[in-house]
C-alpha cells in the first residue's frame, strides 16, 4: 500500500470518528437549551445566545477532524 | 484533487519593496472591496445623526447596542468594557464583512486563507497578555500560569494545563474561522465539481438547489462565525482585566 492510499483511508476514518463526539455534543446542548425555552420562555434571548455560544465550541472540535482530513489528503 | 485550487492565490500586481513582496493578489482586492464596501455603508447609514434617530440610523444603532449589551457588558463589566467598544466592534465587522464578501459568485473569501484568522488571533493573543501585564504586572502574568487558589502541591499539573490552555486559545480561534470559511465553500465547490465529474448536464437540476441552499446556509455561519470570535476576543480580554488576587 502506497503512503498516499493510506493517506486517503486515514481521512476518511479521521473525519467520520471525529464527528461523533460533536454530534453528540451539539445535539445535547440543544435539547438542554429547549429544556430551559420550554419552562421559561422569557429567556429564550438569553439562552439562545449562549446555545450559539456552545455550537461554535462543539463545532470547532469536529472542524479539529476536518483540518487534519484536509491535510492527510492534500500533503501526503 | 484540485479542489482546493480555487483557494490558491493569483498576483494580480505584482510589488516589490527593498525585496519584500507585497503585492496585490485577489485576496488583498478582496479584502479593500470588503472594507469599502462596509465603510460605505456605515457612513452611509451614520449620516446625520440626530437625537430623535430616523429609519437609517436606527440600524446602525441596534448594531452598536447588541455589540455594547451582548458582546462587552456581558463579558468585560460596564464601567471597564466602555474602552473595549471600538476594538470590539472593529473585529466584529471586520470578519463579517471578510467573510460575507465570498459568497459573491467568483469572490475569494479573505478569511478562508490561514493569513487573515491567523494575523487576528495573534492580535488578540497580544492584547490579552498586553492588557494583562499593564493592570496586574508581571505578578498577573504568573498568575494566570498558577492560580492562586490552588494549593501548592497541584502546581506540577495544573501548570502545564494552563501554559496548553494558554496556546490552545488563540489558536482555536484562529482554527475556527478558517476551517468555518474554508469547509463551507468547499461543500459548495465539490457539489459544483459531481457536475463535472459525470459530465452530464442532467445532474444539475438537483444539484443546483442543494448549492443554493448551503450558499444561504453559509449566510448564516459569516454571521455566526463572525459573532463568535468578537465575543471570545471579549471573553479573554474580561478574563485579562478582572482583578485577580
Amino acid at each position: 500500500m502506497e503512503p498516499e492510499t493510506g493517506a486517503l483511508l486515514a481521512a476518511g476514518f479521521a473525519m467520520g470518528l471525529g464527528a461523533i463526539g460533536p454530534g453528540i455534543g451539539i445535539g445535547n446542548l440543544v435539547g438542554k437549551a429547549l429544556e430551559g425555552i420550554a419552562r421559561q420562555p422569557e429567556a429564550a434571548g438569553q439562552i439562545q445566545t449562549v446555545m450559539f455560544i456552545g455550537i461554535a465550541f462543539a463545532e470547532a472540535i469536529a472542524l479539529y477532524a476536518l483540518v487534519v482530513a484536509f491535510l492527510l489528503i492534500f500533503v501526503v | 484533487m484540485e479542489i482546493l485550487e480555487h483557494f490558491h492565490l493569483s498576483v494580480l500586481v505584482p510589488i516589490k519593496i527593498f525585496g519584500i513582496d507585497i503585492s496585490i493578489t485577489n485576496l488583498t482586492l478582496y479584502m479593500f472591496i470588503a472594507a469599502v464596501v462596509f465603510l460605505a455603508l456605515f457612513i452611509l447609514l451614520a449620516l446625520n445623526p440626530k437625537t430623535a434617530p430616523g429609519k437609517r440610523q436606527v440600524v446602525i444603532e441596534l448594531l452598536l447596542n447588541f455589540i455594547k449589551r451582548n458582546m462587552i457588558y456581558n463579558m468585560i463589566g460596564k464601567k471597564e468594557g466602555k474602552r473595549w467598544i471600538p476594538l470590539i466592534a472593529g473585529i466584529f465587522v471586520f470578519v463579517l464583512a471578510n467573510n460575507l464578501i465570498g459568497l459573491i459568485p467568483g469572490a475569494y473569501t479573505p478569511t478562508a486563507n490561514p493569513v487573515v484568522p491567523a494575523t487576528l488571533a495573534v492580535i488578540v493573543f497580544l492584547i490579552v497578555q498586553i492588557t494583562n501585564l499593564v493592570k496586574h504586572g508581571i505578578k498577573g502574568l504568573v498568575r494566570t500560569l498558577a492560580p492562586a487558589s490552588v494549593p501548592a502541591w497541584m502546581y506540577v499539573i495544573v501548570v502545564p494545563i494552563e501554559g496548553i490552555s494558554l496556546i490552545a486559545k488563540p489558536f482555536s480561534l484562529f482554527i475556527r474561522l478558517m476551517a468555518n470559511m474554508l469547509a463551507g465553500h468547499t461543500v459548495i465547490f465539490v457539489f459544483y465539481g459531481l457536475i463535472l465529474y459525470f459530465k452530464s448536464y442532467f445532474l444539475a437540476i438537483p444539484i443546483v438547489p442543494f448549492a443554493l441552499i448551503m450558499n444561504l446556509f453559509e449566510l448564516f455561519v459569516s454571521a455566526i462565525q463572525a459573532y463568535i470570535f468578537a465575543v471570545l476576543a471579549a471573553m479573554y480580554i474580561g478574563e485579562a482585566v478582572k482583578p485577580k488576587h
